[in-house]
C-alpha cells in the first residue's frame, strides 16, 4: 500500500515535469497567435468579440479584431473561449520557504521575501490553474514594519527564486497595524513583546522613521562630504572644504529599507483593518514624509474612503471575509464598491494559495454587492492590482507592448461554469488543462493497476 | 649567594616544560612501524600490491615494494591486508555536546525553552574547545583519523579546525586551526532570526558589519589621540575575514534552495564557500559543477526530524527525503560533481558511506571522498588525505575490501601512533555498535526535557 502511494507520488512528479518541459519548447523569436477568441483586454480596446493576439519574445505584439497571422506562427485556437490578462494577486504569501514572518522584532525591514522564495512550490502551478500570473508576495503581519516584498510572476519551472521576480517592479515593504502586530490574536506560544496596544504600534512606526531620518541625514552628509573631497583641488593652498569623513557610516540594512521609503523608492503595503488606524497611519506618513501605496485588507476602508483617496493610496481587500477576529466585525461586502466609487483604486486579493485560484469569482461578488460594472469588477483582479504594484506598464491588460501574461477561460470569468483552460506567462504556456488531464489519466491508470 | 641555578633543577623544569607545552611530548615514545606485504591504496596514485609502509615520527617515512626498514621498527606482516589513508570526516559530531532536542537546526521543541541555550551566534569561538577528546577518539573504531567537529545547534558555530584523533586534550588534536567560519542557514526558534528571510538578512548584515568594523579600527589606529576608541569586537573581526574570502565560510545548507542562496551571498560579498549537508544537492548538480563548489555531502540519510505543526509526520515525504539523500552522492558523481562525504552527525559514518556505494557511488570515488577530497577542501592535502612519503601517518589497515560490509578495521594509525580497535561481535548488518557520544542524544535530550 505504501509502495503504491510512493509510486503514485513519483509518477505525479514525473508528469508535472513532463507538463512544464513539454510546454516550453517554443523558441524566443517564434510567433504565437491566439485566434478566434473573445478578448477582454481590460485596456482601451475594451472587449473584442472575436479577435487575435500575436505574441513574440514574451510580449504582446498585436491585439485586435483584424490582426493577420503571419505564416509559421504557432496557433492556439481559442474559438468559444475568453482571453483575459493574467490575474494579479495583490496580497499573497505564496512560494515562501521557512517562515512568512520574522516575528522576533517590532521592525524587521531588513528581511527580504525574495531570499525565501521557493520556485518548487506546487502552489505556483495551482495558481496558474486559476489564471493567476503575478503576485505581490508579502511578509506576514507579525510586526508593525515587516519585511520587504517580492513581486513575482508564476514562472513554474524556474530554477531559482530570483527567476520568479517581476523585472522592473518597484520594491515594497509590509506594514501591519492593529491586532496582529500587537499580538492580541495570538496564544501563549507566541513571544510577548512590545507593542501590546494600538498606541504602541503607532509609536513603533514613528520611532523607526525618526531613526531612519537621522540615518538618512548621516548618509546624506557623508556622501556630500565625499563629493566635496573628490572635487576639491589636490594641490595649492589649504582646502576650504571640511575634511571628509574617512570611514563611511555603518550600513544598516533595516535603516536602508526605511530610507528608501522616505525617498519614495519603496512602496508601503500596510495591513490595516480599522478606520481609526488607517487614519493614524496616514497621519504618521504625512508627518514623516512618505506615502502609503496600498492599504491591505482595509475592511473598514468604506468609512474613510475619502481620506484614503486623498492620500493617494490604493486598497486591496477580501471580497467578503468578516467576523474572524474582533477588529473585523464592521466589515461589509460593499466595501470594494464604496471605496471604488470614492475614487480609490481597489483590488481584490487572496492572502491564500487556495483562494488565489478563484480570484475571478471574488471579483464577481462586487457586481452583486454594490453594483460594480463587470468591466470595473474584473479590473479589481487585473489592471488595478497592476497599478497598485506599479507594474501596469507591463501587466494588467492586453495591449501591444505589454508582457504576454494571459489566461484563457472556458467562458466569461464571472460565469458559474467557467474555468481556466490555459495560462501563459511571458508568452509561454505554463498551464494547459488538457495536458494536465492527460497526465492525470496516466497516474490514475497506474493507481488502478496497483489495486 | 651565587646565582647559578642547580643543574638538576633546571633539567627538571625543562622536561616538565617540554612535556607540558608540546603536544608532541608523547611522540618521543612512539615506535617506528613497518607494515609489510600489504595492498596499499594510496588514493593519490595507483594501488600497490605487496608493498611495505614505514611510519616514523608521525609521518610516512617510506612506501614501496622493498623500502629499508629501520632496525628499531615494529614490523607487522600485512599479508592479505589492505592499507588506506585514514578517513577524514569533515563535518563531524564526534566528541561534541549533544543537541538539546532532536530537532534539526536547533529550533527548540516546546518545553525546551527552560533549558539554558548555548549561544547560537558565536563567530569568535573556537569550536575545538568544545570537543570532549576521549569521546571523539571513539570514531577511530570506524577508521576515522581526522575530524572537523561542528556543533549540533546554532546559527554561527565559530572557527572550525582540523583535528587528528589523538591525545587527551582538544588542543593536542588540532592539525590546522581556523580553517573556516562554520555556520548554518538554519533558523532559531523564538529569537532572531526565526525565519529564513531573517537568517539571510542576518548574514548580510554581519558581512557588512565586519569590514566596517575593521575599517573603523584601522582608522582609529592611525591616530588614536583625541578620539573615542572603537569597541573591541572579535566576532566582527571574524566576519571581516570572511567577507572578501580570507577565511572560507563553511555553510550548512539544509534546503535545496540554500545552494543558490549561498552562492548569492558569495557573489555579493566575495566569499570563499564550503557548502555542507545538502541532501538534495543533486538537483543542482549542473550549477555545483559550473561553480566548482567545495561540497561536503552528508551520509546522515535519516536524521531526526522536526515534528509537524500539529505534531504529525508525513511518512511519504520522509521516505522520499531518505531516498533522495541516499542516491544524492551517486547522482552527483555521475554528473561530474566533486565532493567529500561527511558523517553530518550520522551515528555510523561507515554505514552511511556503504549505503552511498550501494545506491550508485563507485567504491573508488567513495574512498577518495572520505580521504583526499576532504583534505583538499580543508586546505590540508599538503599533509594528509593520501598515503605519500612525508604526509602525516594517518592510515587504516583493513582486512577485507575497505568500505564494504566484510571489511574489518585491524589497525588505525594517527600521527604514526597505533590504535587497535577491539574485536566486536558483528551486529546485524555488520555495523559497528553505536558510539555513545553520537547516538540517540536527541532522544536523551528529549527525555530530559520531559522531566
Amino acid at each position: 500500500m505504501n509502495n503504491r502511494f510512493r509510486n503514485a507520488h513519483v509518477l505525479f512528479a514525473a508528469c508535472l515535469i513532463v507538463i512544464f518541459f513539454g510546454l516550453r519548447g517554443v523558441a524566443e523569436d517564434a510567433i504565437t497567435a491566439i485566434t478566434n477568441a473573445k478578448i477582454m483586454t481590460v485596456g482601451p480596446a475594451g472587449t473584442i468579440e472575436k479577435g487575435t493576439i500575436l505574441i513574440q519574445g514574451g510580449k504582446i505584439a498585436a491585439v485586435g479584431a483584424s490582426v493577420s497571422v503571419p505564416a509559421g506562427a504557432v496557433i492556439i485556437d481559442a474559438a468559444g473561449r475568453v482571453v483575459t490578462p493574467g490575474l494579479i494577486d495583490a496580497h499573497s504569501h505564496t512560494a515562501m520557504e521557512d517562515g512568512v514572518n520574522e516575528c522576533t522584532n517590532i521592525v524587521t525591514a531588513e528581511v527580504r521575501v525574495r531570499d525565501a522564495l521557493d520556485p518548487r512550490d506546487i502552489s505556483i502551478y495551482r495558481q496558474l490553474a486559476g489564471g493567476v500570473t503575478a503576485a505581490n508576495v508579502l511578509h506576514g503581519s507579525c510586526n508593525s514594519i515587516g519585511g520587504q516584498n517580492a513581486t513575482i510572476k508564476m514562472r513554474w519551472g524556474a530554477g531559482s527564486g530570483d527567476a520568479l521576480i517581476f523585472q522592473g517592479a518597484p520594491p515594497g515593504i509590509k506594514f501591519a497595524l492593529g491586532e496582529n502586530p500587537k499580538r492580541s490574536s495570538f496564544g501563549g506560544g507566541s513571544p510577548r513583546r512590545y507593542p501590546a496596544t494600538r498606541m504602541g504600534v503607532e509609536v513603533s512606526i514613528r520611532n523607526a522613521f525618526l531613526e531612519a531620518r537621522a540615518y538618512k541625514k548621516t548618509w546624506d552628509e557623508y556622501e556630500a562630504s565625499a563629493k566635496i573631497a573628490a572635487s576639491a583641488p589636490k594641490k595649492g593652498g589649504k582646502a576650504s572644504a571640511p575634511a571628509p569623513l574617512k570611514v563611511a557610516p555603518r550600513k544598516d540594512l533595516q535603516m536602508e529599507a526605511l530610507k528608501e521609503i522616505l525617498e519614495g523608492k519603496r512602496l508601503v503595503h500596510a495591513h490595516a483593518y480599522r478606520a481609526d488606524e488607517i487614519l493614524m497611519l496616514i497621519d504618521v506618513a504625512n508627518e514623516m514624509g512618505f506615502k502609503v501605496a496600498t492599504f491591505q485588507h482595509v475592511l473598514e476602508g468604506y468609512k474613510v474612503a475619502t481620506e484614503i483617496a486623498r492620500h493617494g493610496a490604493g486598497a486591496s481587500m477580501f471580497s467578503d471575509w468578516w467576523g474572524y477576529k474582533m477588529e473585523v466585525y464592521d466589515a461589509i461586502p460593499y466595501n470594494a464598491a464604496i471605496m471604488a466609487s470614492h475614487g480609490v483604486v481597489v483590488s481584490l486579493n487572496s492572502d491564500s494559495d487556495e483562494l488565489a485560484r478563484r480570484l475571478y469569482w471574488e471579483a464577481a461578488k462586487t457586481v452583486r454587492y454594490g453594483g460594480v460594472s463587470e468591466d470595473e469588477a474584473f479590473k479589481m483582479v487585473t489592471l488595478n492590482p497592476a497599478k497598485q504594484l506599479r507594474i501596469d506598464k507591463w501587466a494588467g491588460s492586453i495591449e501591444a507592448g505589454k508582457d504576454a501574461d494571459l489566461a484563457i477561460f472556458k467562458s466569461h470569468p464571472f460565469a458559474p461554469d467557467t474555468r481556466v483552460e490555459m495560462t501563459l506567462v511571458d508568452g509561454k504556456v505554463l498551464f494547459d488543462r488538457a495536458r494536465d488531464l492527460a497526465a492525470r489519466t496516466g497516474v490514475a491508470a497506474t493507481l488502478g493497476g496497483g489495486q | 649567594m651565587k646565582r647559578h641555578p642547580r643543574p638538576e633543577f633546571a633539567l627538571g623544569i625543562g622536561v616538565a616544560a617540554a612535556a607540558f607545552l608540546s603536544p608532541w611530548a608523547h611522540a618521543a615514545k612512539v615506535p617506528t612501524y613497518a607494515i609489510t606485504r600489504a595492498r596499499v591504496i594510496t588514493v593519490s596514485g595507483p594501488a600497490i600490491d605487496n608493498a611495505t609502509v614505514v611510519l616514523r615520527d608521525g609521518v610516512v617515512l617510506d612506501i614501496g615494494p622493498n623500502p629499508a626498514i629501520p632496525k628499531d621498527a615494529r614490523v607487522f606482516d600485512g599479508t592479505g591486508l589492505t592499507i588506506t589513508p585514514g578517513l577524514i570526516d569533515a563535518y563531524s559530531g564526534s566528541g561534541m555536546p549533544a543537541a538539546r532536542t532532536g530537532s534539526p537546526g536547533g529550533g527548540p521543541a516546546a518545553g525546551a525553552a527552560a533549558l539554558p541555550a548555548p549561544n547560537p551566534i558565536n563567530p569568535a569561538s573556537r569550536i575545538y574547545e568544545q570537543v570532549r577528546a576521549l569521546e571523539a577518539l571513539r570514531a577511530r573504531d570506524l577508521g576515522v583519523t581526522t575530524i572537523v567537529p561542528i556543533p549540533r545547534e546554532g546559527l554561527v558555530f565559530g572557527s572550525a579546525a582540523v583535528l587528528n584523533l589523538i591525545g587527551e586534550r582538544p588542543e593536542a588534536m588540532v592539525v590546522k586551526p581556523n580553517i573556516a567560519l562554520a555556520a548554518s542557514l538554519t533558523t532559531l526558534g523564538q529569537r532572531y532570526p526565526d525565519s529564513l528571510m531573517g537568517t539571510m538578512a542576518f548574514f548580510r548584515q554581519a558581512l557588512l558589519d565586519g569590514p566596517h568594523h575593521r575599517a573603523e579600527v584601522a582608522e582609529y589606529e592611525k591616530a588614536p589621540a583625541g578620539r573615542k576608541r572603537p569597541a573591541f569586537n572579535p566576532g566582527l573581526d571574524v566576519w571581516a575575514d570572511v567577507a572578501g574570502g580570507a577565511i572560507p565560510l563553511l555553510l550548512e545548507t539544509p534546503r535545496i534552495g540554500d545552494l543558490r542562496r549561498a552562492f548569492a551571498l558569495a557573489d555579493e560579498f566575495k566569499l570563499k564557500l564550503v557548502l555542507a549537508g545538502n541532501t538534495r544537492a543533486f538537483e543542482e548538480a549542473a550549477l555545483l559543477k559550473e561553480r566548482k563548489a567545495a561540497l561536503l555531502v552528508s551520509v546522515n540519510f535519516d536524521p531526526p526530524r522536526a515534528r509537524g505543526f500539529f505534531g504529525g509526520s508525513d511518512d511519504d515525504k520522509e521516505r522520499a527525503d531518505i531516498e533522495n539523500a541516499e542516491k544524492n552522492p551517486g547522482v552527483l558523481d555521475k554528473a561530474g560533481v566533486k565532493f567529500a562525504l561527511v558523517s553530518g552527525f550520522a551515528p555510523d559514518f561507515l554505514a552511511g558511506v556503504r549505503k552511498a556505494i550501494e545506491k550508485g557511488l563507485p567504491q573508488e570515488t567513495a574512498l577518495r571522498a572520505v580521504t583526499l577530497t576532504p583534505a583538499e577542501i580543508l586546505g590540508a592535502a599538503d599533509r594528509m588525505g593520501s598515503i605519500e612519503k612525508g604526509k602525516i601517518a594517518n592510515i587504516v589497515v583493513w582486512s577485507g575490501e575497505p568500505l564494504t560490509k566484510d571489511a574489518k578495521i585491524k589497525m588505525v594509525f594517527v600521527d604514526g601512533e597505533l590504535y587497535e580497535p577491539e574485536e566486536k561481535p558483528a551486529g546485524p548488518g555488520g555495523a559497528a555498535p553505536p558510539h555513545p557520544g553520537d547516538m540517540n542524544e536527541g532522544a536523551r535530550g528529549q527525555a530530559e526535557v520531559k522531566r
